[in-house]
């Protein structure tokens, strides 16, 4: 998928007047009461969301050693484990596995890291047809869209456009605005396709290091169909998706499914521990699991940063925040949305491509506190404004320019000395008070670009607190 | 097992944890359901199925799972099914029991191959019949156990699926599944099913059977 991040001011323009992105954005509110009621099921919900975190801070910080262990296990079980350093080289090796078996098409599962490293360019620029299968991204795969949400990746697709373009595409022949009938129709186009299917492409939730296990969780079925019906499998993750012991694993299940959907559990939950044994009539004889680096490694080697590495994509964060819940997926302009986008995408991408971003937040950490994988994203997203502004040369910081640099400068020179701070402040009030516009100002210099087109400052207080706290102390 | 790639990534983080950190694990907290027992495994089994859209039946053995078993046929106008031959479904002897009562039940070693089999289990049957090696009742959720006698598209491809759960196989939460399962030598695949398939993607608009079975119905044999 090609990054559109710099667009997101024009993208959120438009999103926060979409009629159908609204709707949707305000049924996600209900969701998260959902999410709530199904973490009361714990006999102690805020001690069950600190144990999924400390599990995935130990996964973290224990990565080199469970990712050899889970290769080591994996491998024992008849797997074929593929390290790819980036995007072109782990989709170059599924195209390459597909080619050489003639195959025609293949069947994906839903699968945020392929939307990363862009798999289905790569395997139709090669001739071999992927078809998506989650419902949310088969339609979303037909529109040419990028996912709305992480989770939900075409709920605020209109019906009519969906009955639109499943009538062109040859999915279903009369018109319906039916969800229900859309949702056969895209049923009946993919059954058939699953019966024949020689190669199923999947993501992967979890990798167990200790049994070598990979697991899924969906409620479609179209994940297990990839992993049953085709003589192929190939399951990608990025390195980080690697836990422990399956102890660890089963427990993450809970506060994964309650944190995405607030269900105690996906429809489906499949782990598979190597290929099928030979008197087994179907699955893969043949399981492939690539781990894709694409930039992780780099963003181990910062130690703040590496909390990063702690998310599990299971959209709570963006639920909750009030930016994603005004702006919608699109505005994020690649595949992750919501905090988690904005704290990992400038990682991947780089700073200097991905300002708004980061800046686009308003540090409530609402997103934190509902994360079962102990991500700080507001911390995170503090630090890529400081990185940005020092010109970090790991994550392409491009540094601010002059004005803003000379402000913050200014700014940051008067708050350390009080005496100019008291003079500046009346100056200062002097000058922005008179352009205020009912106790608000949107422009100093005449221009109102930069800073305040989208921050409101209020006009300088007479007496300020500091002079009325000078005067009444005593 | 050795590539530069896989090497050079190893290597990166190896070289970044300044030492290996000593692996304090924190204590687990209580499990949903993790107290409970007897009926009430079966009460909150039965009311979370219930709540996913599945369907609960109960019965005494393997003639009461019979009788079932003709009622749900006839009830939902069943003729074909494709059933596995793990224990709980073998000791029913389904195809002769269905010769009887006029339907037609298969299972995957009528078949010469996986293309025969796939044939017969995505086009020709109404449902799919299967054991299940634990029902959970924090969850309400089915564990099954693909072998040569549990193929994985039995559960899946066929619009109806029915399971039969031994009572005795009913317990709280995961974990005790897990001890006994992923041992020496863990199954090819393990599913855990809670509900029928499902989905929201359009509207957020519940759709049942959006690939998998779009009901499920499951059979608690009490003994």
């Amino acid at each position: 998928m090609k990054p559109q991040t710099h667009r997101y001011k024009e993208i959120a323009r438009e999103q926060m007047t979409d009629r159908r992105a609204r709707g949707f954005l305000d049924l996600l509110k209900a969701l998260a009461g959902k999410r709530k009621a199904a973490y009361d099921d714990f006999p102690d919900p805020d001690a069950a969301r600190e144990y999924s975190r400390a599990i995935r801070a130990a996964a973290v910080a224990h990565l080199p050693q469970l990712l050899e262990q889970f290769e080591k296990s994996a491998t024992r079980a008849g797997a074929k484990v593929y390290w790819a350093a980036d995007a072109e080289d782990a989709n170059a090796y599924i195209v390459r596995l597909a080619k050489e078996r003639n195959i025609s098409y293949v069947i994906k599962g839903k699968s945020m890291v392929t939307e990363e490293s862009g798999l289905n360019e790569a395997l139709a620029a090669e001739g071999v047809q992927p078809y998506e299968s989650d419902l949310g991204e088969f339609i979303i795969q037909l529109l040419e869209r990028p996912p709305f949400h992480i989770v939900g990746p075409a709920i605020n697709i209109d019906p009519q456009e969906i009955s639109d373009i499943f009538i062109e595409k040859g999915v279903m022949s009369d018109a319906t605005t039916d969800p229900v009938e859309l949702g056969y129709a895209a049923r009946c186009y993919l059954r058939e396709k699953f019966h024949h299917l020689e190669m199923g492409i999947t993501g992967i939730n979890m990798a167990v290091a200790e049994t070598g296990t990979i697991i899924n969780v969906e409620n479609e079925g179209n994940i297990r169909f990839c992993k049953s019906s085709p003589d192929i499998q190939v399951s990608i993750m990025s390195l980080e998706k690697v836990v422990p012991t399956m102890k660890e694993a089963l427990f993450m299940l809970r506060t994964l499914c309650r944190s995405a959907t607030g269900q105690k559990l996906g429809a489906y939950v499949s782990m598979d521990t190597g290929p099928k044994k030979q008197e087994e009539i179907d699955g893969p004889s043949e399981l492939h699991i690539v781990i894709l680096d694409n930039g992780r490694s780099t963003i181990y080697e910062d130690a703040t940063y590496r909390e990063v590495l702690q998310c599990i994509r299971c959209g709570a964060c963006l639920g909750n925040c009030p930016i994603y819940g005004k702006i919608g997926g699109y505005s994020y302009g690649w595949a992750y949305s919501g905090p988690m986008g904005q704290a990992l995408t400038p990682l991947l991408l780089g700073l200097d491509r991905t300002k708004d971003l980061y800046y686009s937040c308003t540090l409530c950490r609402t997103c934190r506190d509902v994360c079962p994988a102990g991500l700080h994203h507001p911390r995170l997203l503090r630090r890529h404004r400081q990185k940005q502004r020092e010109k970090d040369t790991v994550f392409h910081g491009s540094g601010l320019n002059v004005r803003e640099e000379i402000g913050l400068r200014g700014f940051a020179l008067a708050a350390a000395t009080p005496t100019l701070w008291r003079s500046a402040i009346r100056a200062a009030r002097l000058a922005i008070n008179r352009k205020s516009n009912g106790g608000i100002v949107r422009e100093v210099l005449g221009k109102s670009e930069g800073w305040l087109a989208s921050r409101d400052l209020p006009c300088i207080g007479s007496p300020t607190f500091n002079e009325w706290f000078r005067k009444n102390r005593s | 097992m050795s590539n530069p790639t896989r090497d050079r990534i190893l290597s990166r983080l190896y070289k970044a944890q300044s030492s290996a950190p000593p692996f304090n694990e924190p204590e687990r907290p209580p499990l949903p359901a993790e107290q409970m027992a007897g009926e009430f495994l079966v009460d909150s089994f039965k009311a979370l199925i219930e709540a996913q859209g599945g369907c609960f039946e109960r019965a005494s053995g393997n003639d009461g799972v019979l009788k079932v078993l003709a009622d749900v046929f006839n009830r939902k106008g069943i003729s074909r099914a494709m059933a596995s031959t793990d224990r709980v479904i073998s000791e029913l002897d389904l195809p002769k029991w269905a010769k009887q009562k006029g339907f037609t039940i298969t299972t995957q070693k009528n078949y010469e191959d996986r293309s025969a089999f796939k044939r017969a289990v995505f086009t020709e049957v109404d449902a799919g019949i299967t054991g299940a090696a634990f029902g959970f009742a924090e969850s309400g959720t089915l564990c099954l156990t693909a072998s040569g006698d549990m193929p994985r598209l039995t559960s899946l491809a066929p619009i109806i699926h029915i399971a039969v759960l031994p009572s005795n196989r009913l317990i709280s939460s995961y974990e005790r599944m897990a001890e006994t399962v992923f041992g020496e030598t863990p199954p090819s695949q393990l599913i855990l099913i809670t509900g029928p398939s499902m989905t929201g993607d359009i509207q957020a608009t519940p759709f049942k059977g959006m690939h998998g079975p779009k009901e499920l119905i499951v059979i608690l044999r009490d003994d």
